[in-house]
């Protein structure tokens, strides 16, 4: 009988599992995976996207955590700094035990290599996103630094926060630099594996912010440049190559195009395989929501035609479901796209027409125009003088500072997914999180830093050139679209004037400007101002609702109130950030 | 010569005694009295006849020459002769130490009852029974003496027929087959179950066959269910008020428009709400002879709500022999089988529609036909069909859970030598659960309340369970030289138990008429893969245990209890437990210089000592875990598992979900418990009172690690210390009992726990991430205090904080200087504001007999504690969240106009706060509550006019259930009902400081009352 009381489970495995070659790979598996948390979910797209230039909130954000993050009324209480706090550390740990466990592992050596290479970008990209908002974060579980802990630990081993920070930045570097000599140069033509080529972006990136930051090294730029620049001169090496026409990078089946180098994957239309149980009500987890985020009201009144009082579009899986959450600030379609002629970038990035999915409105069958937002007032003034039977609705209308956001406004189509089951349903298409084009933009920037702004030049140009092209453009009509895309306009829209571009224009806020241009919600807007020092500049600019109370201290996040409550010391505030 | 006596048996209240036994002395013949107490019995002329039932001293009649008897039994307590269940065996109350409460069959049959918890509630002092759900088939939570548990399971350990009853979904149990319930309360009674007694143990008595004729019992009532209370939400003009106030700026459907213009309000409770139904039929057919007793039961329930399509079915069978084979050997077998289908307790049930949907939107379109989707704006449209659609299945849904369970004990009893005594019990446990779920896919013609717009979805999840315990009892009786009493007992017993599970879910089936008969039938691409998800849990407990119950003169009493458990839960070194166990007792009134107090009929004292332990650590927890568990709703449910694709390559991913802990080890408690019971009065006044104190040590407990600990989940470890302790007061009194027959008779119980966390041996003074405090409840509320609301008056005041008039005032208790700072922060201005600990509670019987006719009614009362209503917390349930863009349940908002201190401003609910968790404060109430929870009118008819039916007793009565909230500050302030609908966060988001262990209210199947008329026949 005493046999009887051995436990012999038949589902549960222990930690050993990973020390075995399935659990190595089953481990890495789950760190891919861990990224699909922060990539589509309501908390990981506000955390990189809310209180920018680029975003404000639209009508649907009531007050809770998301206006608190749109409008820095930020408590360590927000539910939404939670979504990288409390999966990322998870991940960190699952990856300390594969790197650790991994020597054990009896396997061919060159895959294992590849695995370990994998789970150290993996460590190295979750400590990345972390320390881009919270500053300095544990490299001591409990286990001790960077060891897999087993222990259940109540400190929290943040103190003294600067030199930690400096720690946290080296780590990052060594582990993306491990990565880049360790993982195979390029990745499979359909799918996401991490490569070298991803390892050298991230780095890349990873020296950049670091550059702006407390634990800056002189070499830091260098360094960039030189790993960006590694990438941009062995294209064939690295399997990359920049797309011709802009319209196809972010196209929706096209998502494993060359220019792509890392994507956070999903399966189209496969909600379980994505981790999502309820596809069409889930925002947080790991749902892909950014479609519907970006969305904007069609189906409000302000958008019903002039005298009909119908809709003329149903909610359809076409134009998703309108959750108005970011609204591009007028510093996007004014500003930073004041040329929507020459750039094919801002067509090509916002919706501004609907058409009609059913025949309510007299006048307008379905396939029609039922909306349009116009690119100027007077645009819009001149279609509506025609008598047209659609709403008209011009920029003027977009956004009112007394109330930041009206219900129609220019509505971001990166994210568009026609493979979902219904309108509201999140997504299931691959996130991107690095490309080509983006390397381009960082080792212009790292020249600059690095203080050689020529170098910079020739690499903004070539993102800018690419970006005049459209389909069905005779090739004279390109090429002086190319010619004005190489200069900017000093006049007005009205009356350019139009000069090249020069040295003298390779600054870091040409850059940010250009940044926008390419990679408009993107999903890296907000960690790219704050780790640069230019948030609290460019908000105070560029997003009146956030400006009032937006101050140094948001370039970083609070401390989860939820963490201090864990910790087993009193004392809690040393460990929140400044202000907080 | 044989001549017919009837009889009826009474009690000292003058009430018939059902299921007594009669026989004629020195013979097997015999009968027993039917539901009015009532016998026939043909008997020799002269001979002398025996009335025996448990509780009551047997008493011999000489039949004489008559031939109609009034027998009045007295309570055993005057003889204290009165058998009571204890743990493996009997004993007479007199001889009982340990804190033990007694409920018999004529009390559970008092109220007509859907399930034992309710039978239960209300019924015994330190009996806590909390309903969690208002759906048909809900559970509820039971405690004894209070919670000495975090993490581990506070249910008391259910036994029935002496064999543990795994998995006990107490639902499963027919009340009607219950003959009786012993409550063990304090250590020294439950110390013989060891790992598990720490909770209590309710030992349940199902119904045997008795020596007689065979006897046909009939029970049954039919009933119906109303809605007592409807929530309050606001009405068409209400709403308008709120919505033109608030932020929202969706404006007026055209159909609002409409009925603005018209001055039209919906009302979707009043359409929605139906009337329920309720009946219980049970058939039972019982006799013997010879020392050969069997009997038969059959039962069927049914119970519908006042919402569509939720119903709950339980279909039992039950059989019981009990044979004696030669002079030695007795044997006996008691089968119990019961089949429930619960429908409509998966899907989300329709009450939040029914209480935001816009007042102002119809409910039909001017032709009469249901609105596809009647909101009032346009986000809600896509996903929320009319809930009114729910009133006609039409093949759209299937949401059915049926429940199997054969529960069997066998015993075998060898008398071995004279007071010596083996016995074997087996028992044998079956249990099977099938969960099936449908969802149509959505069509203009047939529209689908729950996939609007989607294709259809189902699955199916089976769920098997077996378990077999073993038990060897030998038991030794002696008295010597008549003053010495000894009875030992000695038990070696192991027990094992099964489960596993398969769940598949599918979409896109083929037809929606094939259901979720072939999940093959389905479009088999790639995008609509199944799911398959399983689990095993196998757990095994092996025991000694010894036992001495020594009297003497019916005096002096001493009980020695010992036991050792080994469980399979527990790493190697940590499995075995040891339990002692003393208690002892005085019956004082039997003491010589007593006899002279004539007011003084009992009085006995009782104090006792025991260790018992909680073994609820899920099997595997001292291993660890690594799984595919992604974190994401539950393990095994849709979404759950860890994923990653590579292209069009999908894969698994493992994760570490939970720490091993070795050292894992039992959680035990010890109780010290002095009593006393007493009768005054010629016992017309009994009662008992008991003290006890319960030092829980090794406490059990899930920590909630910091994020940075790198790992997600809880870890489950010892971490404390805790105690409770508390007062119980039991009395029963026969206030009036007149000549001609009119009593009337009162059963009161009242008592108090007082549970505070002791120590935690892991440096936290208050652990606030897992909501516990030292010196606190369990149960403690840790979040600011809500002054008010800031009033117009106090900008100036107000915007010191940050604030504007409209928003809550909280009070600003402390800051970094350990003083007041003029600042509300989290870590100096939340603190503990209660617990949903109650100051008392009790429960009073009153009945009221008059020839046939009998009256009761019973009030049950709690008093003190918190209640968290998520109703009323904006941002849990989104029912109180006044935005503009739903109906919201009725609160008293603020505006410059209504300068209340109630709700804040429906702008403030919509800005950002400096703390913009203050909307939590609105859900706390005063949780006091007195119930009439039955009122019961019953009629035995004479049994002239019985026999002349050809029938033996025939009873009828009307009852009402639940029909009165007496007093509740919650439902004065426009809840529905102050009792718990569920435990932790039952809202859509989680407030975040509400422990899994919390009651709280969320929207849900309004309260309902029941009027039922039944019968009771016997033939």
């Amino acid at each position: 009988c005493q046999k009887k009381l051995v436990e012999k489970p038949y589902t549960v495995f222990t930690v050993d599992y990973f020390k075995t070659p399935s659990g190595l790979q089953n481990g890495v598996n789950a760190l891919y995976s861990g990224l699909r948390f922060i990539y589509g979910s309501i908390g990981g797209m506000y955390l990189l996207n809310s209180g920018t230039d680029e975003w404000t909130y639209g009508d649907q954000v009531q007050g809770g955590g998301e206006l608190e993050m749109a409008s820095y009324a930020l408590p360590s209480t927000n539910g939404h700094v939670l979504t990288m706090w409390n999966n990322n550390f998870a991940n960190i740990n699952l990856a300390n035990a594969l790197i650790q466990f991994a020597p054990e592992v009896e396997m061919d050596a060159g895959a294992k290599a590849v695995l370990v290479g994998e789970a150290r970008f993996l460590r190295a990209y979750y400590y990345f996103l972390l320390v881009a908002q919270f500053g300095a974060v544990p490299l001591d579980l409990g286990g001790g630094e960077l060891q897999f802990n087993q222990n259940p630990f109540q400190g929290f081993n943040r103190l003294p926060t600067d030199q930690l920070f400096i720690k946290n930045y080296q780590t990052i570097i060594d582990d993306l630099t491990f990565a880049s000599q360790n993982l195979p140069a390029a990745r499979p033509a359909g799918a996401f594996k991490l490569s070298k080529a991803a390892a050298l972006h991230m780095l890349a990136k990873a020296y950049i912010y670091r550059a702006y930051s407390a634990a800056k090294q002189t070499t830091d730029f260098k360094s960039a440049w030189d790993a960006a620049k590694t990438i941009i001169d062995n294209q064939g090496t690295y399997g990359t190559s920049l797309l011709t026409n802009f319209a196809d990078v972010n196209k929706e089946g096209n998502e494993y195009n060359p220019e792509i180098l890392l994507s956070v994957e999903r399966t189209p239309g496969n909600p379980i395989d994505n981790e999502v149980a309820n596809i069409g009500n889930d925002f947080a987890n790991k749902a892909n929501i950014s479609l519907n985020l970006f969305n904007c009201n069609y189906q409000n009144s302000v958008a019903i035609p002039a005298g009909s009082a119908k809709f003329p579009c149903d909610r359809v899986i076409q134009y998703s479901r309108p959750l108005r959450q970011f609204v591009p600030t007028p510093y996007v379609y004014n500003i930073a796209f004041a040329d929507k002629l020459n750039d094919s970038r801002y067509g090509n990035s916002f919706r501004t027409m609907w058409r009609a999915t059913n025949s309510n409105v007299a006048g307008i069958s379905p396939g029609d125009t039922a909306y349009l937002l116009t690119a100027s007032d007077a645009e819009g003034d001149a279609i509506i003088a025609r008598g047209v039977p659609y709403r008209v609705i011009k920029p003027s209308e977009f956004y009112l500072p007394s109330r930041p956001a009206l219900q129609m406004f220019p509505a971001l189509t990166k994210y568009d997914d026609n493979k979902r089951q219904a309108p509201n349903d999140g997504s299931g298409r691959p996130f991107p999180i690095a490309k080509l084009s983006e390397t381009y933009l960082l080792a212009a920037e790292a020249a600059i830093g690095d203080n050689r702004p020529a170098d910079a030049l020739p690499l903004v140009l070539a993102i800018r050139q690419r970006a005049a092209y459209r389909a069905g453009l005779s090739q004279t009509e390109l090429e002086a679209r190319q010619g004005r895309m190489r200069q900017r306009n000093t006049g007005t829209t009205a009356n350019p004037v139009w000069v090249d571009l020069g040295v003298a224009d390779m600054t870091l806020d040409f850059i940010l400007d250009e940044r926008t241009r390419e990679l408009c919600g993107e999903s890296t807007r907000w960690p790219d101002l704050a780790c640069r020092n230019k948030l609290v500049e460019r908000v105070k600019l560029y997003n009146l609702a956030a400006a009032a109370r937006v101050a140094e201290k948001n370039n970083l996040r609070p401390i989860p109130q939820t963490q201090l409550d864990a910790i087993n010391d009193p004392d809690k505030l040393q460990y929140q950030n400044p202000g907080y | 010569q044989d001549k017919r006596v009837t009889g009826r048996v009474i009690d000292e209240k003058g009430e018939s005694v059902p299921g007594a036994t009669v026989i004629v002395k020195g013979t097997n013949k015999g009968t027993t009295t039917d539901s009015s107490g009532t016998f026939h019995l043909n008997v020799p002329a002269s001979t002398t006849i025996t009335i025996t039932f448990t509780g009551y001293a047997p008493q011999d009649i000489n039949v004489g020459d008559g031939r109609s008897l009034n027998i009045r039994l007295m309570t055993a307590s005057k003889e204290l002769d009165q058998i009571v269940v204890v743990g493996y065996g009997t004993q007479r109350k007199r001889d009982v130490t340990g804190s033990v409460v007694s409920v018999n069959e004529r009390a559970l049959r008092e109220v007509p009852v859907a399930n034992l918890q309710s039978a239960l509630q209300g019924r015994a002092a330190g009996l806590e029974v909390q309903k969690t759900g208002t759906k048909p088939g809900a559970g509820a939570v039971i405690r004894i003496r209070g919670e000495r548990s975090i993490n581990g399971s506070n249910d008391p350990l259910l036994v029935l027929d002496g064999i543990p009853y795994e998995g006990g979904n107490i639902n499963d149990i027919n009340p009607d087959d219950v003959a009786s319930v012993e409550i063990l309360k304090d250590a020294s009674a439950t110390a013989i179950y060891g790992s598990r007694g720490s909770n209590g143990v309710i030992l349940i008595s199902t119904k045997r066959g008795r020596t007689g004729e065979a006897r046909l019992n009939y029970n049954g009532y039919y009933g119906i269910n109303k809605v007592r209370t409807k929530y309050k939400v606001f009405n068409a003009q209400e709403y308008q008020d709120l919505r033109n106030g608030s932020v929202y700026a969706g404006g007026y459907m055209p159909e609002e428009q409409a009925s603005i213009a018209a001055g039209r309000s919906t009302d979707w409770q009043d359409l929605m709400y139906e009337d329920g139904h309720v009946t219980d039929q049970n058939l039972s057919v019982g006799g013997g002879s010879a020392g050969n007793s069997w009997s038969l039961g059959g039962g069927y329930y049914k119970e519908t709500a006042v919402l569509p399509g939720q119903d709950f079915t339980r279909y039992s069978l039950r059989a019981t022999i009990d044979s004696k084979v030669g002079k030695r050997i007795k044997i006996g077998l008691n089968t119990l089988n019961t089949v429930n289908v619960t429908n409509g307790s998966q899907f989300v049930d329709p009450m939040f529609p029914l209480l935001t949907l816009s007042p102002l939107m119809p409910a039909y379109d001017d032709n009469g036909k249901l609105l596809l989707s009647p909101t009032g704006n346009t986000d809600d449209r896509v996903g929320q069909y009319n809930p009114l659609f729910l009133k006609n299945n039409n093949n759209n849904w299937i949401d059915r859970i049926t429940r199997m369970r054969s529960f069997n004990s066998l015993y075998g009893e060898l008398q071995i030598a004279e007071g010596l005594k083996y016995r074997i019990n087996v028992g044998l446990d079956y249990r099977k659960q099938e969960s099936d779920q449908f969802r149509s896919s959505d069509n203009a013609q047939n529209p689908s309340y729950f996939r609007a717009r989607l294709g259809n979805t189902a699955s199916v999840n089976n769920f098997e369970g077996w378990g077999y315990t073993l038990e060897n009892i030998v038991t030794y009786e002696k008295t010597i030289a008549q003053k010495h009493r000894i009875n030992v007992t000695g038990l070696y017993s192991y027990q094992e138990d099964h489960t596993h599970n398969t769940f598949v879910s599918k979409d896109s089936i083929d037809e929606n008429f094939i259901q979720f008969y072939n999940l093959g039938q389905a479009n088999a691409s790639n995008n609509v893969k199944p799911v398959v998800s399983g689990a095993e849990s196998s757990f095994a407990l092996l025991s000694y245990m010894a036992r001495i119950n020594y009297s003497y003169d019916d005096r002096y009493l001493l009980t020695l209890t010992g036991r050792i458990d080994g469980s399979s839960r527990l790493a190697p070194g940590n499995k075995y437990h040891r339990y002692p166990a003393i208690s002892a007792g005085w019956n004082a009134s039997n003491e010589s210089f007593m006899k002279g107090i004539q007011w003084l009929s009992n009085l006995k004292l009782r104090v006792g000592y025991g260790q018992t332990s909680n073994q609820s650590i899920n099997p595997y927890s001292s291993l660890g875990q690594v799984s595919t568990y992604n974190g994401i709703g539950d393990v095994g449910s849709l979404g759950s598992i860890t994923r990653y694709n590579y292209g069009p390559t999908v894969v698994s991913g493992y994760n570490l979900t939970a720490l091993p802990n070795s050292s894992l080890d039992w959680e035990y408690t010890k109780t010290v418990n002095v009593g006393v019971d007493f009768g005054l009065f010629n016992s017309r006044i009994t009662g008992s009172v008991d003290w006890y104190h319960a030092n829980t040590f090794n406490i059990l407990y899930g920590i909630t690690l910091p994020a940075t600990s790198g790992v997600r989940g809880q870890y489950l470890t010892n971490i404390g210390e805790m105690e409770n302790k508390g007062l119980e007061i039991a009395l029963s009194s026969n206030n009036i009992s007149t000549k001609d027959g009119f009593t009337w008779s009162t059963d009161l119980n009242i008592f108090l726990n007082r549970n505070k966390l002791l120590k935690l041996t892991d440096g936290f003074t208050q652990n606030i991430a897992s909501q516990l405090f030292i010196g606190q409840p369990l149960t403690a509320i840790y979040d600011y205090t809500k002054l008010g609301i800031w009033q117009t008056s106090e900008t100036a005041e107000a915007a010191k904080f940050g604030n504007l008039p409209g928003d809550i005032k909280l009070a600003d208790i402390s800051g970094p200087g350990g003083k007041p700072d003029g600042v509300i922060d989290p870590n100096y201005d939340r603190h503990v504001i209660g617990s949903s600990q109650a100051d008392w509670q009790g429960g009073i019987t009153n009945r009221f007999a008059y020839k046939g006719f009998d009256l009761s009614f019973v009030v049950y009362a709690r008093f003190g504690g918190l209640l968290v209503s998520q109703l009323h917390q904006p941002f849990a349930a989104y029912t109180a969240l006044l935005n503009g863009n739903r109906n919201t349940i009725k609160v008293d908002y603020w505006t410059p106009e209504n300068p209340t201190n109630d709700f804040p401003s429906p702008t403030s609910m919509t800005r950002t706060r400096p703390i913009g968790t203050d909307l939590t404060t609105l859900g706390y109430y005063d949780a006091s509550f007195v119930k009439l929870r039955s009122v019961n009118l019953g009629y035995n008819f004479s049994p002239r006019i019985v026999r002349h039916v050809g029938a033996q007793s025939i009873r009828i009565y009307l009852t009402v259930q639940n029909p009165w909230v007496i007093y509740s500050p919650y439902m004065r302030a426009g809840g529905v009902d102050p009792e718990a609908t569920g435990t932790g966060n039952q809202g859509i988001q989680n407030p975040g400081n509400l422990s899994t262990r919390a009651l709280t209210i969320s929207a849900s199947t309004p309260p309902t009352m029941s009027f039922l008329a039944g019968a009771n026949l016997s033939f």
